[in-house]
């Protein structure tokens, strides 16, 4: 018996010795869906021998509830600016002392020290662009100069619209159009959104962040709320039929950075994961493929979408970036929302 | 000591498998849905009942707090898109239950293997088989066109009726094989005798068949409808997100809404259906078992 309890010690010994080992070449990174080009993964890896685990979500929402319920596993993520302010609030980020890492050096002046990371000890701004909506051009000959064609929408845009899932991004898009402020603590401010929002859904056709790419594409929906770079990949690499709207109300404004969520167990696999991607040849690589503009620098010289064929990532409409609500306006936003969709 | 039987030890993984992984994770959400949720997501410590009046009672935009049916608007489209689900997945299961017990027992073991082959491949994965089949220009509507039975119509995705449609093809097995089971063990003789005594095939299903296939009715009656309560999936993918059913609102509230508490008074409040449910068949049962 003594024996048997021996060699189960030993061979659980052993298990988690090389379960420790395993662990040092792991990186869990969670990501925008189809944000990362797959050739730096494969690069990445090659070159450092650590092994990436790629997860993918479609909205901050989803970002922060997954981290703040305390059961993921992920070494690197990229919330928006507003989710970082809030992430760090609530203590679900790690400091990884940003400004010292080579990554920061890379980092664009007119990005640092911003109000969601004042000393810049968490996170590594990376890309930048715009939410909006994009058109199918097959099936819409209107206008996409306003809001207006999105939320009111008339002839074949009318039932045909499709809004994303969530409300990060809509309701700001909303308040634009109304001329209210973001994260406004007004009750009668956000009653005029919710009644916008409301009339909106007799036209909307589908609540979705998933997938937007085949079915505005498609034009199983002519209008689709969408972000800048995804909207002018789909239309470079497939031919698709959009055009990325540029409303004069503005476009509202987000910036995604490298954070490690403060459980992660692989932290410095993530600060190499974090420098690497912001080198100036893998940030140039990741601009061509994610088409988004990017907030590290990049090499001009080989980057394809320039100022004359990206309209979408050079836009003529004003951009106004979200910021993180008060817990009053949050709830409001809350409520609208869920009065939406009940 | 008394030493232990068999049955204990037997038994024990069992218990703690439940123990840990369903009762422990109730009692969390019991206790979570009596606390104040956090602006952020999460809760604090604080004993409210807030999350259980919300149901009834919500802030108006003038912040006064009124009765409101949203949510029992909710409650009642998730007991009737369901039970409209059960009530057609029965309609459809019964003839072919029937009809796959009047085969050979080879022909029996393929219909039936049929019949359980779509739970080989993921849910999602059949939920996106709908949404293939029903969404614009997709397989239905191309065809129906092709035989010029439809013209121009609004897409038959992203509505009440595609979500059924989802809830109906995926729940459907849980109908067919109970229902057939009880088929199974009917004594055909009775039909025989049946038609001996001049009764017509409407009057031998009535009075004989049904009241004898009713124990696998009502079985598969409360395993299509348990899990339809619950269901995320058809109303996101199907239904377009744009109605909600009992099951989106719990994910919304632990999700995008953040509001843990809410999310888990509403969580009991579904088990509590549920439960409803399952202790009319549970009481069923017993008396059934009572009077043989």
């Amino acid at each position: 018996m003594k024996y048997i309890t021996k060699i189960s010690l030993l061979a659980l010994s052993i298990s988690l010795s090389t379960g420790a080992k395993a662990e040092n070449n792991q990186l869990n990174v969670y990501t925008w869906a189809e944000s990362i080009d797959p050739v730096l993964i494969e690069n990445f890896q090659k070159e450092t021998g650590i092994e990436i685990t790629l997860d993918s979500y479609t909205s901050n929402e989803y970002l922060l509830a997954k981290l703040k319920s305390g059961s993921s596993d992920y070494d690197v993520v990229f919330p928006s600016q507003h989710f970082v302010k809030i992430m760090i609030q609530e203590g679900l980020l790690k400091n990884i002392d940003a400004k010292n890492m080579a990554a920061f050096k890379q980092v664009d002046d007119k990005w640092k020290n911003k109000w969601w990371d004042k000393s810049s000890e968490y996170s590594i701004p990376f890309v930048y662009g715009t939410a909006g909506y994009t058109v199918n051009r097959d099936k819409y000959e209107g206008p996409a100069n306003s809001w207006k064609e999105f939320f009111e929408p008339t002839g074949a845009a009318a039932g045909n619209i499709a809004v994303f899932s969530t409300p990060d991004e809509i309701i700001p898009a909303a308040q634009l159009y109304l001329g209210i402020d973001f994260c406004t603590e007004k009750r009668t401010d956000m009653k005029k959104v919710y009644q916008l929002l409301k009339k909106q859904k007799e036209y909307v056709a589908v609540y979705s962040s998933d997938n937007i790419s085949s079915r505005i594409s498609s034009g199983e929906v002519v209008m689709h709320n969408w972000w800048d770079g995804d909207s002018m990949r789909a239309r470079k690499n497939n031919n698709a039929p959009i055009e990325y709207a540029q409303p004069k109300e503005g476009l509202v404004g987000w910036l995604d950075s490298m954070v490690v969520p403060k459980n992660s167990r692989n932290s410095d696999n993530a600060k190499t994961f974090i420098n690497w991607m912001s080198e100036k040849d893998n940030a140039t690589i990741e601009y061509n493929y994610y088409a988004h503009s990017s907030a590290v620098a990049i090499d001009e010289s080989k980057a394809i979408h320039k100022k004359e064929n990206s309209p979408e990532i050079f836009p003529t409409a004003f951009i106004k970036f979200t910021r993180a609500c008060s817990p009053s306006a949050q709830k409001l936003v809350d409520k609208v929302w869920t009065q939406l969709l009940q | 000591m008394k030493k232990l039987s068999w049955n204990f030890w037997g038994l024990l993984p069992a218990y703690l498998v439940m123990s840990l992984l369903m009762v422990l994770p109730l009692l969390i959400i019991f206790y979570v849905s009596f606390m104040t949720s956090d602006a952020y997501g999460g809760y604090k410590a604080i004993f409210s009942l807030q999350s259980y009046s919300q149901i009834f009672y919500t802030a108006d935009w003038d912040d006064n707090l009124v009765l409101n049916f949203q949510y029992l608007k909710i409650i009642a489209r998730t007991l009737f898109l369901s039970g409209a689900t059960a009530v057609i997945c029965l309609l459809v299961s019964f003839p072919v239950a029937y009809y796959i017990s009047r085969q050979s027992n080879n022909m029996k073991t393929f219909l039936l293997y049929l019949v359980t082959l779509p739970f080989w491949v993921s849910m999602v994965v059949r939920v996106y088989a709908c949404v293939l089949i029903l969404s614009n220009d997709g397989v239905l509507e191309s065809g129906l066109r092709f035989f010029g039975l439809i013209g121009d119509i609004d897409s038959l995705l992203y509505n009440n009726a595609a979500m059924m449609v989802g809830m109906v093809y995926t729940y459907i097995p849980l109908m067919i094989l109970p229902i057939y089971a009880s088929i199974e063990k009917l004594d055909t003789r009775l039909i025989e005798a049946a038609s001996d005594l001049y009764s017509c095939r409407m009057n031998t299903l009535r009075s004989i068949i049904l009241p004898l296939c009713k124990p696998g009715i009502v079985a598969g009656f409360i395993l299509v409808l348990v899990p339809c309560l619950g269901t995320v999936l058809e109303p996101m993918l199907l239904g377009g997100g744009k109605t909600m059913m009992l099951g989106n609102l719990i994910q919304n509230q632990f999700g995008v809404a953040r509001n843990w508490s809410f999310g888990a008074s509403l969580t009991v409040l579904l088990l509590c259906i549920v439960l409803l449910f399952l202790m009319f068949q549970a009481h069923r049962t017993s008396k059934l078992r009572e009077l043989s």
